[in-house]
């Protein structure tokens, strides 16, 4: 698959793991599993990008015993979720333009 | 492995970079491990599970924008004496064309690269023109002159053609090797600044 279009991708993929509720790195590579496999590196580098981006916030909180990070979603986060939703549109009835075309050159 | 021995290599290996950056990613992977313990794997599995610390760091790495890295390496250097500042200075004639050879060294392995890419896809350019040449002239000559030659030239021209097809598909894979060899190269350079850090 094209790199940015990945890239954009795994952004909104992120954000969504954390629309309902805050999440923890962990749990977002859980979440994600069965829709698309996510290496730990690459995570921390789409929830960097998100937080410099004011996607996210980041808070630090005490779990058994430990420090785990939370990400939450802020409002520009939400907003990019429906941003990509209708630009999806818009890819949807692309796509549907091309494989239309491909009937008629059959 | 355990943790420890994970955490303890991965910060070796991440050695060149930003130590908060060092430490953001070490905290990152630590609960990593821990939240995969406390799912119930054990310890070795946990860190198993992570994968090769050289992986890892290779990705960081090459997450890392260069002039990050070339910014830390020239931090850490900051506090001269006054003897280094003079040397420096003294130096520069030595040391600044050193730099600048380098670079050029650098460049021109990138250029000589895609002068290889581009001379491929010449070859690929001309056989095409010579095929479409060979036709035309064959045509053209096959009427107005000599029918065997024109036929002849009409043959070669065909030829050129089909072998065009196949010149095409060995200059993709070549440009696609290129290009490969050319982020490979990337990544040994960055390499190169981490590796001198650590001696």
């Amino acid at each position: 698959m094209d790199v940015q279009l990945k890239r954009g991708l795994l952004d909104v993929c992120v954000l969504s793991a954390i629309k309902s509720e805050d999440s923890y790195g962990y749990k977002i590579i859980k979440d994600m599993k069965p829709y698309i496999e996510l290496s730990e590196s690459t995570l921390y580098t789409i929830l960097k990008r998100l937080e410099t981006a004011n996607m996210l916030t980041v808070r630090t909180a005490e779990h058994g015993g430990r420090l785990r990070k939370y990400y939450h979603i802020t409002d520009a986060g939400i907003k990019r979720i429906e941003e990509f939703k209708t630009e999806w549109q818009e890819i949807l009835s692309i796509y549907q333009f091309v494989t239309k075309e491909g009937e008629a050159d059959e | 492995m355990n943790k420890q021995d994970f955490l303890a290599e991965l910060e070796r290996a991440l050695r060149g970079l930003p130590q908060t950056d060092i430490e953001d990613r070490l905290t990152f992977y630590s609960e990593m491990i821990d939240d995969r313990i406390e799912e119930g794997l054990s310890e070795e599995a946990a860190v198993a599970d992570i994968g090769e610390v050289s992986e890892i760091a290779a990705q960081i790495i090459s997450d890392t924008p260069l002039a990050k890295i070339a910014k830390e390496r020239f931090k850490q250097k900051q506090t001269l004496k006054t003897w280094e500042i003079i040397l420096l200075a003294v130096g520069s004639p030595i040391w600044l064309s050193l730099i600048i050879a380098l670079v050029a060294v650098i460049l021109s392995v990138y250029i000589s690269l895609w002068a290889v890419i581009i001379s491929l896809w010449a070859v690929f350019a001309s056989v095409i023109a010579c095929s479409a040449a060979s036709v035309f002239g064959g045509i053209i000559i096959a009427i107005t002159n000599k029918v065997p030659s024109g036929i002849a030239l009409i043959g070669a021209g065909i030829f050129c053609g089909g072998l065009s097809v196949f010149i095409f598909y060995g200059c993709k894979i070549a440009t696609k090797g290129i290009l490969i060899l050319t982020k490979k190269l990337a990544v040994w350079i960055k390499n190169c600044f981490i590796k001198k850090e650590v001696a």
